[in-house]
């Protein structure tokens, strides 16, 4: 597996169970970046209410993250939320589709609840941007996203492109020159020919940019890095294409760090052959004992402890 | 092996061989212990003149001899902080295992990166040559394995921006 | 951060169990199986590393290329692939693997950040200290998690028992009898403490149970129309849904006969492949099939010690002052001790062995002075199929946890031999 889905697996999969079984239920669990669910049926079986709680939901409402919403599930979009969480669906299982490709469907955008919350901002950038080319000149606003305790992503539309920058915390030494070294070749990546068409990626590390350096309070240490991705009018023009461009680029901070995971699993793989391998060397340094097995009268065997 | 390292492997190799002269000896603080002279360091008159043998001031070899035991620190060579981060996690594994490494100390002498002691009942019971050809290997391979490593890790990172940046593609 | 609730992993040698703290069962359950491009070689070196040559670091992410839990077996015919099982007798022993199939289970399936969590991991008892160390390893180097507890299962297994009525005072004191499909372990704990040597293992599991359903039938004749391949599901099927634990088996037997209509069942069947329906009757192996844990000569020939007599032997052999609670307390866990009166008759055979003993010794002491008695009591509870992992989700929601756990800074501190030795917690005395 290289790249992360969009989608949040225990939700198809718990959906896609009560569809055929509806049982009472009650569970809590993540998604990435600190975003939590709750899943229950507080009245009756066959009706399932979704909740989502998200740091930064206050930016996105900002950014029409409801309107967002109400386009993807309608009538299923809760007035009120649940306490305690942000957004609630309320999804009645008698009357959804029939089961088959309409259904799996069904589940899978409900599945992308967190996706689609977080796609407002970036939606919003990108309809400005339109506004924008018209006239040839001028820039949005300036759109932030805290998203991490400290982390954020913030967008800005310009008239010809829509720039994308991700600040990374790296919390320890060894991911954070593993993220250097990652990074750098995001940077580098795009000289291939077949990705000439991909996003222009900058990374700086310390310096913020010049789109956000006027914000005040941030970070100023050596930890901190900023990575801005160029998107532009070719990556978003067309609906599906924008909408795979987002579901994308929202994850980018848990690819990276996925990755960076995996790395870390891969070298301590090979640490433990190279250790072995130095273990059958030094082994070799041993001398052989004539070990006879000793044996008591009853037959059992003396062993040293 | 690569022939610039070859003269001082041999250096080490031939330093090494020398000092491997061990014999037993009980403490003359304590009574009936028997404990390794250069840990210990409470008796002078046994402790023999430590040596250093250096490549250039990034990779060194401390030997340290006493009469019966002997104690080996190595300086591994690190270019840039990606290997330095790779050989801090690569001694820092291998010394977690030390308990089935006999000769490695589970903490490297200060300015070094990873230590071994090998006392006199160790040249008792095992070959001396061999163990000598252990240390060898390891500083000819260690090297070898961390820029493998950084080659590794360089390869993914290009993989992995790679293949994220082509999802981009509409 | 730390609002988000700390993930459970138990890591069995058939099935891993997955989930968050606070919720009543797990949210996935899969085989502990991973596929691997290359041949599943167990003993040898990585299969990735093991070639560090030029070419293979070119590529550089062969050791993405792999799946985990059901995908894993769904992947095992798929040309390249190998199936392997990192998990043997409980303990870890791929730990390549073990470290990737973590991986998958966090990223692809919980989709949680490890740096924003605190997690509980499972053990058998008598995990060696060493492979917790490694465990710590991983968990720390690797995933930056923010905190770690590694418990043992059986203790788990007694703090799930108390959701059950029966439990009035939170002790960490009982004997722990898990059966799961491949073996059954009699566990006796004291005060969050296994005692080691006293441990009984039964080579009688979900496994047995099964195959000797499957025979029982075949003998009857009622495998007949099931196609071969489907018959060890049939009877595994029987095993779950058709059998209980009966008093006496002569009874038994007597009702099946005066009136088999009332008491043999129908179980319908589809043809897997065809799509053929069958159905077969369900007779006297409703109540035969667990008996085996209290006869065992009705299936094997080499093991004959019944159930009760093990777990009374195992008290027996654990030190004098624990007995009194160890009988008090008997916790039932894992899917093949859910059978229907299972508890009961465990308890009513025990209490009949202590009582004879009991009886016994007052007779050959020739004392006029009579024993109080020796309080026997068997619990059997909703959660018992996941009792490990349902201990666990029980005990980190507790607030104490956090303080229980060894944090990342912590392990910075001091090093992977912090993940030796973990604080008890959680019981009320």
């Amino acid at each position: 597996m290289i790249l992360l889905e969009p989608h949040n697996y225990i939700i198809q999969t718990t959906l896609a169970e009560k569809f055929i079984k509806p049982s009472s239920l009650d569970v809590q669990f993540v998604d990435f970046d600190g975003v939590r669910f709750h899943l229950s049926t507080p009245d009756r079986k066959t009706a399932l209410l979704l909740s989502m709680n998200i740091r930064c939901w206050d930016e996105l409402v900002q950014y029409g993250a409801l309107d967002v919403l109400k386009r993807e599930y309608g009538p299923l979009l809760q007035a009120q939320p649940e306490s305690e969480y942000n957004v609630s669906l309320l999804v009645d299982l008698e009357t959804a589709p029939p089961e088959g490709e309409e259904r799996d469907n069904f589940v899978k955008s409900l599945a992308l609840l967190k996706r689609n919350a977080l796609a407002a901002p970036f939606e919003r950038a990108f309809s400005t941007q339109k506004e924008l080319e018209s006239s040839g000149a001028g820039q949005g606003d300036l759109l932030q996203i805290h998203y991490r305790d400290e982390e954020a992503i913030y967008v800005q539309a310009a008239h010809d492109r829509v720039t994308v920058i991700f600040s990374t915390v790296f919390g320890e030494e060894t991911d954070r020159i593993f993220g250097k070294v990652f990074l750098q070749e995001f940077v580098d990546a795009r000289r291939l020919p077949t990705i000439q068409n991909a996003p222009q990626v900058l990374y700086t590390n310390r310096e913020p940019p010049l789109e956000i350096r006027h914000i005040q309070g941030l970070r100023d240490s050596e930890d901190i890095g900023y990575v801005t991705f160029v998107l532009f009018p070719r990556h978003f023009n067309n609906p599906t294409v924008a909408a795979g461009t987002i579901s994308h680029i929202e994850l980018f901070r848990d690819y990276l760090h996925y990755h960076i995971k995996c790395s870390k699993a891969y070298m301590h793989s090979r640490m433990r052959y190279r250790v072995s391998e130095f273990q059958k060397v030094l082994n070799r340094a041993k001398t052989e004992v004539a070990s006879t097995e000793r044996k008591t009268v009853t037959g059992r065997t003396l062993t040293t402890r | 092996m690569s022939n610039v390292l070859r003269p001082y492997l041999a250096a080490v190799r031939s330093t090494l061989t020398a000092a491997l002269t061990l014999e037993n000896f009980s403490s003359q603080v304590v009574e009936r212990h028997n404990k390794p002279e250069v840990e210990v360091g409470g008796s002078k008159e046994v402790l023999l003149n430590p040596l250093t043998i250096s490549r250039n001031e990034n990779e060194r070899v401390l030997i340290e001899p006493s009469v019966n035991s002997i104690r080996l620190s190595i300086k591994i060579k690190q270019a840039d902080e990606i290997e330095r981060i790779l050989c801090h996690k690569f001694t820092r594994f291998m010394m977690q295992r030390a308990e089935s490494f006999i000769v490695l100390r589970r903490k490297p002498v200060k300015g070094y990166d990873i230590s071994f002691l090998i006392t006199n009942t160790q040249t008792e019971t095992m070959l001396k040559h061999k163990i000598v050809d252990f240390i060898i290997q390891f500083m000819e391979d260690v090297d070898r394995e961390i820029s493998e490593m950084k080659l590794s890790l360089n390869a993914r990172a290009r993989t992995v921006a790679e293949s994220y940046l082509i999802a981009f593609n509409p | 951060m730390s609002l988000l609730a700390p993930i459970i992993c138990d890591n069995g040698t058939g099935y891993s169990k997955v989930g968050f703290a606070g919720n009543s069962d797990p949210s996935f359950v899969f085989p502990t199986a991973i596929a691997t491009r290359g041949p599943a070689s167990q003993k040898q070196g990585p299969s990735v590393p093991s070639k560090p040559g030029h070419l293979a670091s070119k590529r550089g992410v062969e050791d993405l290329d792999f799946f985990i839990g059901d995908e894993a077996l769904a992947n095992a015919k798929t040309p390249g692939y190998g199936v392997s099982y990192p998990i043997r007798h409980g303990q870890i022993d791929n730990w390549d693997y073990m470290e990737r199939y973590w991986e998958q289970t966090i990223f692809k399936y919980l989709r949680a950040e490890p740096e924003d969590h605190y997690f509980l991991l499972t053990e058998p008892p008598l995990n060696p200290p060493e492979n917790r160390e490694q465990t710590a390893e991983i968990f720390f180097e690797s995933f930056n998690i923010q905190g770690l507890y590694i418990a043992v299962q059986a203790v788990l297994a007694l703090a799930a028992s108390w959701s059950s009525n029966k439990v009035t005072d939170r002790t960490l004191t009982g004997t722990v009898i898990d059966s799961g499909d491949g073996v059954t372990h009699v566990i006796p704990c004291a005060e969050g403490y296994v005692i080691g040597s006293a441990i009984k293992h039964i080579p009688i599991a979900g496994r047995d149970i099964s195959q000797f359903v499957l025979n029982l039938m075949r003998e009857r004749g009622e495998m007949a129309n099931v196609p071969p391949e489907d018959q060890l599901k049939v009877a595994g099927k029987v095993k779950e849904n058709y059998t209980y634990v009966c008093q006496d088996i002569v009874k038994e037997f007597r009702k099946y006969d005066a009136e088999p209509y009332k008491y043999f069942e129908r179980f319908d069947g589809e043809y897997s492949v065809t799509g053929r329906k069958y159905s077969v009757d369900v007779g006297y192996e409703r109540f035969l099939a667990p008996e085996i844990f209290f006869n065992p000569e009705i299936y094997s020939s080499d093991f004959l010690t019944p159930l009760p007599e093990i777990v009374d032997g195992v008290i027996q052999a654990s030190p004098i002052d624990v007995r009194r609670g160890l009988y008090k307390n008997i916790v039932l866990s894992g899917g093949s001790t859910m059978f229907q009166h299972f508890g009961q008759r465990l308890k009513r055979d025990l209490k009949q062995l202590v009582d004879s003993r009991l009886e016994a010794s007052a007779v050959s002491s020739g004392s006029t002075q009579k024993s109080s008695g020796v309080e026997v009591e068997v619990i059997s509870h909703k959660r018992q199929r996941y009792a490990v992992w349902f201990g666990g989700s029980l005990l980190a929601s507790l607030p104490e946890f956090y303080s229980s756990c060894h944090t990342k800074a912590q392990y910075d501190e001091i090093g992977p031999s912090i993940g030796r030795r973990y604080q008890i917690f959680g019981s009320a005395t």
